[in-house]
């Protein structure tokens, strides 16, 4: 059996056990913790779009 | 110019009170924080490393060997081999189960490389918060 996951799945996944982890280890407070996740996954996926398109539009 | 005022370190406590959760917490990832009674950050740890190490695993990822070479191949592959053996048993059963995936091109064959490695990066992530809460330097 092989998962295979599109390029945008794989960082989707990666960005919430990154952002996931790193609020546990580094924020003293569950809130802490909850607001720093989140924002911490926004702005991952904010620069996976904005890589993708520029991507995208330099190989046009 | 600011001055950035810094509380100094304790003293480092014996060795009998952190190595035994660092260890735990290498060889199961999460286990040294569930020996350590943090049940909650435990099994947030433990499950993210376990779920991207199977994630990368599915993936047909490659497991490093130590290769050294120019410098590149020897901080990737050197690195890499590091961070692979930093996930425990999860390791040490994928290698005594046969796991031997190639290292072939390929996207989804890369995306499961890195997952493993930074499973492994995950994992020493827990073995420093493991220590500095058996150490006294973290609630």
């Amino acid at each position: 059996m092989k998962m295979t996951l599109t390029h945008f799945e794989a960082t989707l996944i990666l960005a919430i056990f990154i952002s996931a982890v790193l609020a546990v280890v580094t924020k003293k407070t569950d809130e802490e913790r909850f607001r720093y996740g989140m924002r911490s996954l926004g702005w991952f996926a904010v620069t996976v779009f904005g890589l993708g398109w520029l991507m995208y539009l330099g190989h046009r | 110019m600011s001055e950035k005022l810094t509380a100094p370190l304790p003293p480092l406590p014996p060795a009998k009170q952190w190595l035994p959760p660092v260890v735990i917490a290498w060889l199961v990832p999460g286990g040294g924080h569930f020996y350590l009674k943090r049940y909650y950050r435990g099994a947030i740890l433990g499950g993210c490393t376990t779920i991207l190490f199977l994630l990368g695993l599915l993936m047909r990822g490659y497991l490093f060997e130590p290769m050294t070479g120019d410098l590149l191949t020897t901080i990737i592959y050197v690195g890499g081999a590091i961070a692979d053996r930093a996930t425990g048993l999860l390791y040490i059963l994928a290698r005594i189960f046969g796991y031997n995936a190639p290292d072939v091109a390929g996207h989804s064959v890369d995306y499961g490389t890195k997952f493993m490695v930074i499973a492994g990066l995950f994992n020493i992530l827990a073995m420093v918060d493991a220590f500095e809460i058996a150490s006294g330097r973290k609630d």
